[in-house]
């Protein structure tokens, strides 16, 4: 199904990529450009079922269909496909290293609540002032 | 040390997924989260500081988490707790904010136009074999659509795609 339009561009390629079809399509054009043909051809698939498939990869700004030739042959186009994976990315990373950080925490606490026993002055005080 | 890595989500999950087992109790790392003291010490990515925590645990009391970047930007974040279950769940909102805690869209911070106002996040806290595995799930990253992405199980053959454009 077409995505309704969107005026947020990263929803956009989302919205594009969440078919499986479409993401066999864009996978079989890394290795290439390909027809429309060549694309329909692993899929039990009408030509105008995949055109349809095509032209929502397309307004996502994920492919690009040449003028030029006859057959006008598919490309991929990776700059939405990067802006969405460097987004998410950002934003994983963003966890990971906080969990890093999380985790050498929890490791100090455990350090010194080993070397000056469970309970050290400023844990007692911690556990007052906590909302339970 | 943490032991497993992560994942950004399974293709059966409908949200974003990270997942960490930390060598600690349960109770330890709840209280990592929750008590603002304990938070400072550990927020944000590499090279970042947490100077302000402000915590109100209750179910439909906020939070102001501010971090700072290590060029010295403060950035806060703010939200809304939706439930809170000890030592086990918490459910809360997510937005940027100002330093007096509005929401602020991510441009605000010149992060970019496209993420959207807030998104929900659910942590969980697991006993697993005597450490805590903890998952974090944001929901409405961005917009609601990558959701639907994920469900119909975008997530792998992404990365692979994404992968093999890198390479290209």
């Amino acid at each position: 199904m077409v995505a309704p339009a969107s005026s947020d561009p990263i929803s956009t390629t989302f919205a594009a990529l969440a078919d499986p079809t479409r993401r066999a399509i864009l996978a079989r054009l890394t290795s290439g450009e390909a027809s429309v043909t060549e694309l329909a051809e692993p899929f039990e698939m009408s030509l105008p079922a995949v055109s349809k498939h095509l032209k929502v990869l397309e307004r996502a700004g994920l492919i690009a269909r040449s003028r030029e030739a006859q057959w006008r042959p598919c490309r991929l186009e990776a700059g939405p496909l990067k802006d969405a994976d460097d987004w998410l990315e950002r934003y994983r990373r963003f966890w990971e290293e906080s969990f890093d950080r999380l985790d050498e925490y929890l490791g100090e606490i455990q350090e010194r609540e080993k070397k000056f026993g469970r309970k050290p002055p400023q844990e007692k005080e911690d556990q007052n002032g906590r909302d339970r | 040390m943490a032991e497993t890595g992560n994942a950004p989500t399974s293709s059966t999950q409908r949200e974003l997924v990270i997942e960490r087992i930390f060598d600690a109790p349960r109770e330890l790392v709840w209280r990592a989260w929750t008590d603002p003291e304990r938070v400072m010490r550990w927020w944000g990515p590499k090279g970042f500081t947490a100077p302000a925590c402000q915590v109100d645990l209750r179910v439909g009391g906020t939070y102001l988490w501010c971090m700072r970047s290590p060029e010295g930007q403060h950035l806060w974040s703010t939200g809304v707790y939706r439930e809170i279950v000890e030592p086990e769940r918490i459910v809360c909102t997510n937005s940027f904010a100002d330093a007096d805690g509005n929401p602020v869209p991510a441009s605000y911070y010149g992060i970019t136009e496209d993420l959207p106002l807030e998104t929900l996040s659910t942590l969980t806290f697991e006993d697993h074999e005597g450490k805590t595995k903890l998952t974090l799930r944001t929901e409405g990253l961005p917009d609601g659509e990558m959701r639907k992405g994920a469900d119909a199980g975008w997530n792998e053959a992404f990365d692979k795609l994404a992968e093999s454009l890198a390479k290209a």
